[in-house]
């Protein structure tokens, strides 16, 4: 379909599309952080923030204690869970978006205006990309403060480059699950499914090498992945030009999630315009 | 056709007890008719425990092995099963009629609010049961283990136990959700520390001592080395015997049941002054 | 204001199935740190009785008092001040009592588990009302053949219409035979076919005995169901009669109805400056204008509402009417 004036039916400018893309993008940022009734409060702030990583730092940490691994090790999951902390934010408030959009019966008549798509979802979801990024940060802070890891050889430049680049490639994911989301009846079942699954599989509590070959490369699409590998390397003093790999595999990665996203939600834009249902699926 | 003139006239239940089982009974029935609706909240409850469980798994066997420690494991991670089904699904019970705008008419009965609730948290409780039931089972097939347990009427017993320990806690939680609109969120941020302080994966002999007084608060931590000291052989965990555990269970339970009561009475009542749960 | 006198049939002393006596009930809205912050006067100083066997209706504008009315005669809602008495019981002790011997239908779509059958839901509030089981077995399937839901009773009710909806409400609110019924806005948001079977099973109701306490926004419908209509406005009760006595208030007036074609807004607002014209309402939106002119001069104002009409403006139509009970509520409620 091709974007046209509005009224006018004439085609519009490659320059002129891109600026309301952008407006497009503006006002979906600002109703991501308005539009998400669950930060709303500050409870919900309060648990994001401390409450959650905490605990979560805490109970494996303390497992790994009972079970008598060396401190080394209690520092190598304590570092993964506080990065891990965002996926909250990043997958299930992102994946969010879209499922408050059909209880509200808000969804026809987001898909009914000529706003790009994607200024649209990026838009909502920047405000997660810099909330995930605030939960991880504020992990690392517990890992140093609480739970003892030591950060005197750290390159803060690194973790702040992994833990950026991190934020956004998990958001991405958010944004691919929140477009699966869009057949099923809930996109917040997958959400919560995934939130579990990346201690599983991204080596925030083991590494990636104890789970069976045939998990491995499930291991390796997810993000975040490459960033508790990264964000542990960068702790340990790797500078951000050794952490360069790492990152640009990465940052591959999220690209790929987010072409993945895309055609999703695409076939699905398409196919509830040949049905004319929005909210059934 | 039936005309109003030869509808058969009412009659009521008499006697104190018998309402109040019909009305428990009727509540446990509505809410597994509503749970069986849309079960799909089912997933969340079991896929924590379990991934936790597979984690603890990968971290256990580096460490060491043997089957005493993998039924920890997998008695561990059904009662955090059946503890994260019972606070998700009492912050639901009477919740559910608020976002369903059936809260008028489930207050506009001539039965106390409590009772109608402690039939909904049982249901859920006994969810939470099979949950952990789930867990069990499929962590042994998982683990290829076996389920000998040392001694299992004390078993039974105490899991029964804190079953009835868990419903009342729930019900206790259902109070917190109906005072307040966010109490949702308090109930979500809980699951993790509630699993670490009740000790269903390592004992809570570990935690800072600051730690230990919610620890020995909640009844089901007692519950849990109860299951453990009737199930295991040679475990070691709180310094109490296993009829030490059931005792203080059960007096924190009585306590959280008279709490409960008091509590829904204090709602009825802020509900009546407002007019409306339906907003909070 | 006339109240009703009763003679009960045994011609003992009169026993009201409603009594309410200067009920007042205050709102305090708390801003962000639980302070009050702002009080209003949902009712002020409310009284009226409803007797036995009465169908008594409520209307009034939103916000004029009803559902606060409503909520405290139905124990849900705590009076500030005053008295509210159902069948003589206090509604601020007698709770229990009290609801066992009500049935409330609630309007609007709220009210029911859609996730379940009717039969489900009446079997739950039934047990809720604590109806002997062995009684419920048969009157469930009876009272959902007298709605006329008898065979769709097995599915679940988020598959009903409106209208199904609404009659399972009135199932609901029958379970447990009570003697006085609330129906707050049952047809509200109804189509007229759904809306006039709600309305036959209300007179069929008042015809077996009970006591019906109604509120509706329609007047048509107020004046075809109730013995008594009390006008609510601003918390109090301006008016309390039968139909045909709140009509008398505006008897001095009667209404011109005009159709006309080319009417323009001038010439609406040229009619409301002629001599002794009351309200003029008007519809210009369409082809036809429809417009209604209050006024005690009847047929002697026509000539100069013809001569008014701008050129090339015609009179399509012209009746004059008795006034109905919407314009007297009308006139009730912007006084």
């Amino acid at each position: 379909m091709k974007s046209t004036e509005a009224g006018t039916g004439r085609s519009l400018s490659a320059g002129s599309r891109l600026q309301m893309a952008y407006r497009v993008f503006k006002g979906a940022f600002f109703f991501g952080r308005k539009g998400l009734v669950i930060w709303d409060s500050w409870e919900m702030w309060v648990m994001q923030i401390f409450i959650t990583p905490i605990a979560q730092m805490g109970f494996f940490a303390f497992l790994s204690v009972y079970l008598r691994y060396p401190l080394s090790e209690t520092q190598f999951i304590v570092i993964g869970n506080a990065l891990q902390a965002m996926s909250f934010s990043a997958v299930f408030a992102v994946a969010n978006i879209t499922s408050q959009d059909k209880w509200q019966g808000t969804l026809p008549s987001t898909m009914v205006t000529p706003a790009n798509r994607v200024a649209l979802f990026i838009g909502r979801a920047w405000f997660q990309v810099l909330l995930s990024a605030l939960i991880a940060a504020a992990g690392l802070l517990y890992a140093a403060t609480i739970f003892g890891v030591s950060f005197a050889n750290a390159d803060y430049l690194g973790i702040a480059a992994v833990v950026m680049l991190t934020a956004i490639a998990m958001t991405t994911f958010g944004l691919l699950i929140s477009a699966v989301g869009l057949y099923m009846r809930t996109a917040l079942i997958v959400a919560n499914v995934f939130l579990f699954v990346t201690l599983l599989l991204s080596g925030v509590n083991f590494p990636v090498s104890v789970l069976p070959g045939w998990l491995q490369p499930v291991s390796w699409a997810i993000p975040l992945t490459y960033g508790t590998e990264a964000v542990r390397e960068a702790i340990a003093g790797t500078s951000l030009l050794g952490l360069l790999p790492l990152l640009g595999w990465e940052a591959l990665d999220a690209l790929l999630v987010m072409v993945a996203g895309y055609a999703v939600f695409a076939g699905f834009e398409s196919l509830a315009r040949r049905t004319g249902r929005f909210e059934e699926y | 056709m039936v005309t109003m003139d030869e509808v058969t006239p009412g009659k009521m239940t008499e006697g104190y007890l018998a309402k109040r089982v019909q009305v428990l009974k009727a509540s446990a029935f509505l809410t597994s008719k509503l749970f069986f609706a849309d079960p799909q909240w089912l997933i969340p409850n079991i896929i924590a425990p379990f991934i936790f469980t597979l984690v603890a798994f990968f971290l256990f066997q580096g460490q060491t092995s043997g089957p005493d420690f993998l039924l920890y494991l997998v008695l561990g991670s059904g009662l955090m099963g059946m503890w994260g089904t019972t606070i998700y699904a009492s912050a639901n019970s009477i919740g559910f009629d608020r976002w369903n705008g059936t809260m008028e008419s489930t207050l506009a009965a001539p039965m106390p609010l409590s009772w109608i609730a402690l039939g909904r948290v049982l249901f859920n409780t006994l969810q939470g049961v099979l949950t952990a039931v789930f867990i069990l089972v499929i962590g042994l097939a998982w683990f290829r283990t076996g389920f000998a347990i040392v001694n299992p009427p004390a078993f039974l017993l105490a899991s029964v136990a804190t079953f009835l320990s868990l419903s009342f806690f729930g019900l206790l939680m259902t109070t917190v959700l109906l005072l307040s609109r966010k109490g949702g969120f308090i109930t979500n941020s809980m699951e993790i520390p509630v699993y670490i302080a009740t000790g269903t994966m390592f004992p809570v002999i570990l935690l800072p001592i600051v730690y230990l007084p919610f620890s020995f608060l909640l009844a089901p931590t007692w519950g849990i080395d109860a299951i453990r000291l009737a199930a295991l052989p040679g475990y070691v965990g709180l310094p109490t015997t296993y009829w030490e555990d059931i005792a203080i269970m059960v007096v924190e339970t009585v306590a959280y049941m008279a709490l409960a009561f008091f509590l829904f009475r204090r709602v009825e009542a802020y509900a009546k002054r407002i007019g409306t749960l339906e907003e909070y | 204001m006339q109240t009703l006198e009763v003679k009960p049939a045994d011609g003992g002393p009169a026993k009201w199935a409603v009594s309410v006596t200067g009920l007042t009930r205050e709102y305090v809205t708390r801003n962000f740190f639980g302070g009050a912050s702002k009080k209003t006067w949902a009712l002020s100083g409310v009284d009226f009785q409803v007797a036995p066997g009465e169908l008594f209706g409520l209307i009034g504008p939103n916000g004029a008092g009803k559902t606060t009315t409503i909520k405290i005669l139905t124990t849900l809602l705590t009076p500030t001040g005053g008295e509210a008495k159902v069948f003589g019981l206090d509604v601020k002790k007698d709770l229990y009592e009290i609801r066992r011997r009500i049935g409330i239908v609630f309007g609007g779509e709220r009210g029911l588990y859609n996730r379940v059958s009717a039969v489900d839901n009446l079997r739950y509030f039934s047990d809720l009302y604590g109806v002997d089981p062995s009684v419920a077995r048969k009157r469930i399937p009876e009272l959902l053949e007298v709605v006329g839901l008898a065979d769709r009773a097995g599915e679940k009710v988020e598959k009903y219409s409106r209208g199904m909806k609404q009659r399972l409400h009135i199932a609901k609110a029958l379970v447990h035979d009570p003697e006085l019924i609330f129906l707050d806005e049952p047809t509200i948001g109804l189509d007229p076919a759904g809306a006039r079977d709600i309305r036959n099973m209300v007179t069929e109701l008042k015809r077996q005995g009970k006591t019906i306490l109604l509120t509706t926004h329609y007047m048509f419908e107020a004046e075809e169901l109730c013995q008594r209509i009390a006008v609510i406005s601003k918390g109090k009760i301006v008016a309390l009669d039968t139909p045909s006595e709140l009509k008398n208030l505006v008897r001095d007036v009667s209404v011109i109805e005009l159709r006309t074609y080319g009417a323009t807004n001038e010439y609406v607002e040229a009619l409301k400056t002629l001599p002794e014209v009351g309200r003029v309402t008007a519809d210009l939106d369409s082809e036809v204008q429809d417009i209604r002119i209050q006024t005690p001069l009847g047929a002697d104002l026509l000539s100069k509402v013809v001569a008014a009409l701008p050129p090339g403006a015609k009179m399509i139509d012209r009746t004059i009417k008795e006034p109905t009970l919407e314009d007297a509520y009308l006139r009730l409620v912007e006084e």
